[in-house]
């Protein structure tokens, strides 16, 4: 469950967010004017020590913020990853098992046309699509990096597990 | 007396003021009370074994840009929101911060000056905390993650607006009453107005400073603080509260971090400056005369300042300890003080023998407090559990 996170104001410094952690740890995260951050990480909630403090440049502090968010490797645990941003989202979808997609390039599958849902990235062993091209071709055990809106998401899971696509598709037979 | 300053002087004057800021950094001090030393210690009275500058027409110009950059950068942190949005401990807080120490200053004031003018700004001057060295020990020591920490910074927002007034009226008023009424209404209405311009100006200003090539930009900025600082001072005000307004009315535009960036260097330069030529004036020979006075403001200021922590951190929900906390950070005194003292020595109506034994008590007492308030803020948790043994109870605070 997502932590209660406060927010204040530090006249003549920047701005504070203080979380406590499932694990009964407390994090505050300073935002100082000038864009650096610095993070103060108390292993229990009430310790007056901050047992670090961590001084991160703003790209620093991004590129922390991104790995924290799973952009760069997804937890095993984690099924699909999600980071939305009002309407709109990014979300990391496995291709299912048995997905018709398989085989077929992106151009192929016109998921932009069909669903709204466009393809940025495909993650795979040993070495992610990083700009997806329509001459992409699924394969097997890939994650599609998306963005769309989260209403386009539902239309495109369907599609992605069980088509059709195009001439001579197998699983034609779905509704 | 010799009245210029060499490039020579000026070299070894800069070098000096990097080397011992670099020196009070590694104590954890703010610069501050180090450029007052240097400028103690390179002045031309007691100890003389240094001399090697002397106040000049230059050094006093220098000192004045230095004062209109500190104002105009306290200015440009000055937003109605940011006033707005600092919580909810300003109120409260700064009340009792204010009565508190207010009282203790004039107290101190009226000790040395007897009822006067000048026991006023001395009651102000010993009122306000240095938000410089605060905002650096709460960095330094870790303190920011503290819950503590937003009660200090909001008491910090209250006595600047606080300052603001003061300042307006320190380098003119005094004499009898109702001139020095007119003069705070004067400054309160040109307060007023720049507030308002910053809500109505704003947008306008923004579209002409932002089509401005880089130069350009620069100098009309430059152009607009000394400008403001000019017509306060036609208004019979003081020129730094006229730069705080230039940096109010700035502060609500989009260019306001391009300024920042800009002119940043130039705030350290000439502040660093402002601080040193301060020094240049005080004779620690006036130690003898004000000795007593100080050490009283001293052990006045700092118990005032903690009792200040204690009662506004009750009255904010805080821990004992946590308002031993919140009062350490503000002991310091600091920039206001210093300012305040250059400003009544540019009154007329201020005698030369006052303005210079108030000058040797701002000097030395910043220097102290600074000092003090530094080691107090760095042993606070310590000197927390030593007043109030006890372990909080767990579902306190």
């Amino acid at each position: 469950m997502p932590f209660e996170l406060r927010e204040t104001r530090l006249p003549g410094v920047g701005v504070k967010w203080t979380a406590t952690t499932a694990h009964g740890s407390r994090l505050t995260v300073i935002q100082h004017a000038d864009g650096t951050r610095e993070l103060y990480v108390f292993e229990r909630r009430r310790d007056e020590e901050p047992a670090a403090v961590v001084q991160l440049e703003d790209d620093e502090a991004r590129q922390l913020g991104a790995i924290l968010g799973g952009a760069y490797e997804r937890p095993k645990i984690v099924e699909e990853l999600e980071m939305a941003f009002g309407e709109l989202a990014i979300e990391w979808v496995p291709v299912p098992d048995g997905s018709p997609a398989v085989g077929r390039t992106l151009a192929d599958c016109a998921f932009r046309a069909r669903t709204g849902i466009t393809i940025i990235a495909i993650l795979r062993e040993p070495e992610p699509v990083a700009g997806a091209q329509p001459t992409d071709v699924i394969e097997a055990g890939d994650t599609l990096v998306t963005v769309g809106k989260l209403g386009q998401y539902p239309a495109f899971r369907r599609l992605l597990a069980q088509g059709p696509f195009g001439n001579g598709d197998a699983g034609a037979d779905a509704p | 007396m010799v009245e210029s300053l060499t490039l020579g002087e000026l070299a070894v004057t800069v070098a000096l003021l990097a080397g011992l800021g670099l020196v009070s950094s590694r104590f954890g001090l703010s610069a501050i009370p180090a450029y007052l030393l240097a400028g103690i210690l390179l002045g031309p009275h007691d100890p003389t074994l240094f001399s090697l500058i002397e106040p000049s027409e230059l050094t006093a110009f220098l000192a004045d840009l230095g004062v209109v950059f500190l104002l105009f950068f306290l200015g440009l942190e000055f937003t109605l929101e940011r006033v707005l949005r600092s919580g909810r401990h300003v109120g409260a807080g700064g009340s009792i911060d204010l009565a508190l120490n207010g009282a203790l200053g004039l107290l101190v004031g009226l000790a040395a000056f007897g009822p006067s003018f000048e026991a006023l700004v001395l009651g102000a001057a010993v009122y306000v905390s240095s938000s410089a060295v605060a905002i650096k020990g709460l960095i330094d020591f870790r303190r920011l993650a503290d819950d503590e920490t937003d009660l200090v910074l909001a008491i910090l927002v209250f006595e600047d607006l606080a300052i603001a007034l003061v300042l307006g009226v320190t380098a003119t008023s005094g004499g009898s009453l109702a001139p020095t009424l007119l003069l705070v209404a004067k400054a309160l209405a040109f307060i007023g107005i720049s507030l308002a311009a910053s809500r109505w100006l704003a947008r306008p200003l923004d579209r002409v400073l932002d089509l401005l090539p880089r130069e350009t930009f620069l100098l009309v900025t430059f152009a607009l603080v000394v400008g403001m600082a000019a017509v306060a001072e036609a208004a019979g005000l003081s020129e730094a509260i006229g730069a705080l307004m230039a940096g109010v009315l700035l502060a609500e535009t989009s260019v306001r971090t391009d300024i920042e960036e800009r002119f940043f260097s130039l705030r350290d330069l000439f502040g660093a400056l402002f601080f040193f030529v301060f020094g240049l004036h005080i004779d620690l020979a006036a130690l003898d005369d004000v000795g007593w006075l100080l050490a009283l403001a001293v052990a006045v200021s700092v118990g005032g300042k903690l009792v200040t922590g204690l009662a506004a951190g009750r009255v904010g929900g805080f821990t004992r300890r946590q308002g031993v906390n919140a009062g350490a950070a503000l002991v310091a005194r600091g920039e206001f003080t210093i300012i305040l003292a250059e400003l009544l020595a540019r009154n007329p109506g201020i005698a030369d023998a006052t303005a210079q034994r108030f000058a040797a008590f701002a000097g030395l007492y910043v220097l102290a407090t600074a000092v003090i308030g530094v080691v107090l803020m760095k042993e606070s948790r310590r000197l927390g559990r030593l007043l109030f043994p006890q372990r909080p109870r767990l579902d306190a605070g």
